[in-house]
């Protein structure tokens, strides 16, 4: 009931933010965030993340800084050209709903691009710009990161 | 205080298109599909951000800079879960 509570008013104020907070507005946002609420809890279940909200708020508050970081290196790799680009393994966590999560996560991290599993055996291929790069280290400092943030 | 802002909105703009531009050169210029996916979602995702940031002084109210800062989020999230979907079907073909 309390992640009901928590998301529903997540999702209104995302429809505030995007519709403004107008009362002809309202009408339709408050059945449209009950709506979305319903397919949240069907999709991702209550319980399944247990969010800490200092780290959280240090992972999101990190995430400009990622981006800028990621941005520059792409860019400048772009202008001269020095990429060694290549597959690495990463085997560290079983699928499910967070591993798709931290996924998308490092999608967006310097130097990082998860493409899917190795059918053989399971493990993760992450795409990087760079292998000389400790690529494999700095996913697992990343999944520490974010395990600390969404619990787990 | 309005000639700060527009000096901000300015050079973080351009900033943005430099990004932008550098991602496009990425895309052109990187060997294989996976790398240009690098291109598309880092660079252009920092290009957005920085457009983003330099228009939010100019936005006019707290909702309105609230509102460029979700687009920003909505792009970046789909950008992530979109370019690791395109990223597994490349390698595939590729393999």
């Amino acid at each position: 009931m309390a992640a009901a509570l928590l998301r529903s008013a997540g999702l209104l104020a995302v429809w505030i933010v995007i519709g403004g907070a107008d009362p002809k507005d309202l009408a339709v946002g408050i059945p449209t965030a009950a709506i979305a609420t319903w397919f949240s809890l069907r999709l991702l279940p209550a319980g399944m993340f247990r969010p800490r909200p200092l780290a959280l708020a240090g992972l999101l508050l990190r995430f400009p800084v990622q981006a800028l970081l990621a941005g520059t290196e792409v860019a400048r790799r772009a202008f001269d050209l020095r990429v060694q680009p290549g597959l690495v393994r990463y085997v560290r966590i079983s699928p499910s709903p967070r591993r798709d999560a931290f996924l998308t996560w490092a999608s967006l991290q310097p130097g990082t691009l998860p493409a899917g599993e190795d059918e053989a055996t399971g493990a993760v291929l992450v795409h990087a710009l760079d292998t000389s790069q400790l690529v494999h280290d700095s996913m697992v400092i990343e999944e520490a990161r974010f395990t600390r943030a969404f619990g787990g | 205080m309005s000639l700060l802002a527009d000096a901000f909105t300015v050079v973080a703009v351009l900033a943005g298109l430099f990004f932008l531009a550098a991602g496009t050169l990425g895309l052109l210029r990187f060997p294989d599909p996976l790398s240009r996916l690098h291109a598309l979602t880092k660079a252009d995702g920092l290009g957005l951000g920085l457009i983003v940031l330099g228009l939010m002084p100019q936005a006019g109210s707290l909702l309105g800079a609230l509102k460029l800062l979700l687009i920003w989020a909505l792009a970046m999230f789909a950008g992530g879960t979109v370019g690791q979907m395109i990223a597994r079907v490349a390698r595939r073909d590729a393999s």
